[in-house]
């Protein structure tokens, strides 16, 4: 196990550089990558995680590494967690604790009220908080953020959008997940594109100096981990250019994502498949959501580290760039909705955790409020909805 | 920047009241995500009432797609969404699975959804549209949207005070960016607006077909064997088209048995797939020639309409996709060749042959003027046979949804210049109005002569109503007269205005009332040359113009019952030795060359082929091509 992942690792980081260079999306970012590649910390840097947050990256290795044996002593505070690291505690305990897990139990500080917090950040556990209050523990930058007015938090479609990310159940889960993945890292990146074409002056939208670093507001941002697995601050463009690289390098991997019309499958069902599971596969072998369709068993890892890193680019592309140039460019409404049916898959498949929704949690929560996330759905239960009603109030919206 | 974007913007608000959207979508469930406002109308036109813009929105943005477009179009069929309900509706009750189960929520939110959407959506809505008050951007403290709400008399009690509580919206401006982010502007919002739609639309296709599914699972008859063997083709059925979703297509994936066509702006193949083994008609268009001759929007309108029929007339696309230098259209391989070579074959039909294959054609025009479009470029050519021996139309090239095209200009140009255009026909001089049974040879000439006009890039007037290019405008009914030409040409053995070549062609068009001839040497049934005179004649007293019923009760077509018409057996019937057979193209006849491999293989030669930006399918006029249909393979 710890070698495979460690396999896993070095295949990241070896491949995805040249992998990604056959990718349809490559071209776009061409002569960045050879920047990137240009330095030496970042030719390496295939894993990445939320820089200050340590339990959270302790997390992470747990979900992506099989249990963080190879946890670097290191991955500690990035310097960017310095200046709001006091205000920032309770929003980010606060999600971390619903993750329920209990191997992270003795890494959290103790939190006031977390025996009930850690069932959930649902509605129950912050009956004694207000909408006020709940979005004060976010500690948003105020006036509030363009994206967090209703009134630009709208779409392009409306209705439920669940009817889009929920598998059919005649298909094998596996399949489903690869089919959603490739979906939405097509759909984020025509986005990364406005950002990261350049012009016939060399400029960029999401440059060096207008992010200097991967950043979701002044709360969060992330690091690349380098092949010393030190995590390493990079400019948002560099960032988001070698995730780009390894994101498709494993969706163009036809081992990672089997393309072979005939390896197909179809989703077990009990009282119809006669045939028992246990003799479709040999007993004893590990069972994994795509087995049968022919995906490896670290593709669910994958899978979900793919959602992570997407989910990172939203939330970039919200806090630093919803104003310019998604706004100005009359996209907002485009944006709202991939992100929004991004979290809402997203969180159905259980490729996000809820504590992973954090730097876009009060726009969550605004969207439980306000319809676009039916009360069925896992990303309406992981919203703050009075958070929500509260920025509709505040927009003068009515609340339901 | 300007108060129209700013306006319309807002104005989309409007859109989401549940009134007007029921009126635009009504065959669509209100599970299935709507999209709000066309991402095209939010930055053009000025503030139109949300019906006009609805109206502008079926019928130039999404208008190929009968989805969107059904309830605008004279000829749209109303059946098939309520079709679709019925099942939804039939399907409610037997979901059991109440927990996660996707179709539970569709019955749930089925009856749910109207009543919370209309709630939602007013509270959306409520209040004077954010378009009619006074511009937000640099007017001072107000809030927008509490200043929206003050002016909103039907809201609760207001919640917090009119402070800053949300950053200030600036003044929309796209011109600060450059070029390529304003071009990326674009495709990113018709690339997101494509993938609603598409998905929307897969995501209702599957709900039908899992209802189907559980209805027959729901067969008591069915033994558990054959209940597992329906789930799990199902389920494969399924899987099959998620990976050939996310697979990447390309023309190596097949193998080239035989070139069957050849026109100037591509070819068309008889290709293998490789692996299956499955046989298709591959049609590849040059990209540059697309371009060059302005014929992108007809490419697409074609693939438009393919895309979205599902009608036995109409030949089936299955996939298209697209590398730097070629579009492709994988389509049904129809092995009985086409009315044309027919005709070329046989000279003249008798009548009752005639009658089978116009009163077909009739249907075939019929489907594709109920899915909203005018072919206007119907011909033998496009007239395919199918193994059976029974009509499909295909080649849309042409076909229009709504807009009119441009070629108007290109037809009076055509018009008013003398004959200098390159002699398209063979030298054989032909003044039709002499052509009688006695100079037959002549005639045989100018028919071998057709082939090479029908892959020229002009292509032959000879079946073009006069009104498309007189430029007055046109209307369905076009079409019929193609058909009346058609007809003339399969009794008499030459289409009414054939000339020498095309310009005079067009005069005799235009002229039809003098040039309309019927040979004394051919005795045509009184009912026939009737049907013929009542489409070839001006469009006011076309028949056919107040629907198909009217050419179907023709007193020429008595005796035909048009239901059955396509279940019984033709009069000729392609005699095949494989699946591969292409005796009825005149393969002989066409350079086997393969223009596609060499066009390739120079590109590559000059080095043209390095320095490809991005994906070919992200350039501009070529985004949204890319197409895949459920049923390849599956069905």
């Amino acid at each position: 196990m710890p070698e495979q992942q460690s396999g896993d690792h070095g295949d990241a980081c070896g491949h995805t550089a040249k992998d990604g260079q056959t990718d349809v999306y490559t071209k776009t970012v061409g002569d960045t990558s050879e920047g990137g590649d240009a330095k030496p910390i970042t030719r390496h840097a295939c894993y990445s995680s939320i820089s200050r947050a340590t339990t959270d990256k302790t997390y992470s290795n747990a979900r992506f590494r099989g249990g963080g044996s190879a946890k670097p002593p290191s991955q500690s505070k990035s310097p960017t967690a310095s200046s709001p690291s006091g205000q920032i505690n309770s929003p980010e305990t606060l999600s971390q604790a619903s993750q329920s897990s209990t191997s992270l139990a003795p890494k959290l500080s103790p939190l006031p009220n977390s025996p009930s917090l850690a069932q959930s950040i649902g509605v129950e556990d912050t009956s004694n908080m207000s909408g006020d209050e709940i979005i004060g523990s976010y500690h948003l930058p105020r006036p509030l953020p363009l994206w967090l007015n209703p009134q630009y938090a709208k779409h392009i479609v409306k209705g439920n959008f669940m009817t889009l990310s929920a598998r059919p159940k005649t298909v094998e889960p596996g399949e489903w997940i690869a089919h959603q993945v490739v979906d939405h890292y097509r759909l984020l990146w025509n986005f990364v594109r406005v950002l990261h074409e350049k012009e016939e002056d060399g400029s960029t939208i999401c440059n060096q100096t207008t992010c200097p670093r991967m950043s979701a507001g002044s709360n969060h941002s992330f690091t690349w981990l380098n092949s010393r697995r030190e995590p390493v601050e990079l400019p948002a463009y560099e960032y988001m250019t070698l995730m780009q690289r390894w994101i498709s390098g494993k969706i163009d991997d036809d081992k990672m994502f089997p393309t072979d019309p005939s390896g197909i499958s179809y989703a077990h069902n009990p009282s119809i498949t006669t045939t028992p599971l246990s003799q479709l596969s040999n007993p004893g072998e590990p069972e994994w959501p795509g087995k049968r369709s022919g995906f490896p068993e670290k593709f669910i890892d994958v899978c979900q580290m793919i959602f992570r890193q997407m989910f990172r680019v939203y939330a970039h592309l919200y806090w630093a760039h919803f104003a310019e140039p998604f706004y100005h460019l009359n996209l907002e409404k485009q944006l709202n909705s991939c992100f929004s049916h991004f979290v809402l898959t997203a969180t159905a498949l259980d490729m996000l955790k809820p504590a992973e929704l954090e730097p876009m949690q009060p726009l969550i929560d605004l969207w439980a409020a306000n319809g676009t996330f039916p009360p069925e759905s896992k990303a309406y239960e992981y919203a703050n909805i009075k958070a929500g009603q509260r920025l509709l109030e505040m927009a003068g919206f009515p609340t339901q | 920047m300007d108060p129209n974007r700013l306006h319309l913007n807002f104005d989309s608000s409007q859109q989401r009241l549940p009134v007007p959207n029921d009126r635009a979508y009504p065959t669509t469930p209100s599970t299935f995500p709507q999209p709000v406002l066309p991402p095209g109308q939010q930055q053009q036109g000025g503030g139109l009432h949300p019906q006009q813009q609805q109206q502008q929105y079926a019928q130039q943005q999404y208008a190929p797609q009968g989805y969107f477009a059904q309830n605008n179009q004279q000829y749209a069929p109303q059946y098939a969404g309520q079709q679709l309900d019925d099942r939804n509706a039939q399907y409610q009750p037997r979901s059991n699975t109440p927990g996660n189960d996707p179709n539970q929520g569709l019955a749930h939110q089925f009856s749910h959804q109207n009543l919370g959407g209309a709630a939602r959506n007013a509270a959306y809505a409520r209040g004077p549209s954010p378009g009619q008050r006074p511009r937000t951007a640099g007017s001072g403290g107000q809030q927008p949207s509490y200043d929206r709400y003050a002016n909103a008399p039907p809201v609760p009690s207001p919640a917090s005070a009119p402070v800053h509580e949300f950053q200030q919206a600036p003044e929309r401006n796209p011109d600060r960016y450059g070029s390529n982010a304003n071009s990326n502007q674009k495709k990113c919002s018709q690339l997101a607006a494509d993938f609603f739609r598409d998905s929307v639309k897969r995501a209702r296709e599957r709900n039908q077909r899992q209802s189907e599914l559980e209805q027959k699972l729901q067969d008591p008859q069915q033994n558990p064997a054959r209940r597992e063997q329906l789930w799990s083709t199902a389920g494969r059925k399924e899987a099959q088209y998620l990976r050939f979703l996310r697979t990447k297509d390309k023309p190596e994936n097949y193998n080239t048995v035989k070139i069957i066509g050849k026109g100037a702006f591509g070819e068309v193949k008889l290709v293998q797939k490789k692996g299956d083994g499955k046989v298709y008609a591959m049609k590849s268009l040059i990209k540059t020639e697309m371009f060059k001759k302005d014929q992108l929007a007809h490419v697409r309108s074609e693939r438009d309409i393919l895309a979205e029929s599902d009608s036995p007339w109409v030949v089936k696309l299955y996939t298209t996709f697209q590398d730097s230098y070629f579009l492709y259209m994988l389509m049904e391989f129809l092995p009985g060749g086409d009315l044309m070579t027919m005709l070329i074959k046989y000279e003249i039909f008798s009548e009752d042959i005639t009658r089978f294959y116009i009163a077909e054609i009739v249907l075939a025009i019929d489907a594709v003027h109920k899915l909203g479009f005018i072919h206007r470029d119907i011909k033998p050519d496009n007239i395919l046979l199918d193994r059976g021996g029974h009509v499909k139309l295909t080649d849309f090239g042409l076909s229009t949804g709504f807009h009119k095209l441009h070629d108007n200009n290109y037809y009076q140009q055509l018009l008013q210049g003398r004959s200098n255009r390159p002699r398209d026909r063979s030298s054989v001089a032909i003044d039709q109005i002499n052509l009688t049974v006695s100079n037959r040879s002549q005639i045989n000439d100018w028919r071998r002569s057709r082939r090479l006009m029908a892959y020229s890039t002009v292509g032959t007037p000879d079946y073009i109503a006069p009104e498309i290019f007189t430029g007055h405008g046109y209307t369905f009914d076009c079409d019929w007269w193609s058909l009346g030409t058609i007809m003339f040409e399969c009794l008499v053995g030459w289409p009414p205005f054939c000339a020498e070549d095309s310009h005079d062609t067009y005069r005799k068009i235009v002229n039809w009332r003098q040039t309309l001839y019927f040979p004394d040497d051919i005795t045509l049934g009184a009912e026939a040359e009737n049907l013929i005179r009542s489409m070839v004649c001006n469009t006011e007293n076309r028949l056919g113009r107040g629907g198909a019923q009217e050419l179907k009760n023709h007193a020429f077509f008595r005796g035909v019952d048009f239901d059955s018409l396509r279940r019984i057996r033709a009069p000729f019937e392609p005699r095949l030795t494989s699946n591969i057979d292409t005796t009825y193209f005149p393969t002989d006849e066409i350079d086997q060359t393969d223009n596609a491999t060499m066009l390739k293989a120079q590109a590559i030669q000059q080095g043209r082929t390095a320095p490809v930006e991005e994906s070919p399918e992200m350039s501009l006029p070529f985004i949204g091509y890319t197409f895949k249909r459920f049923d390849n393979n599956f069905r």
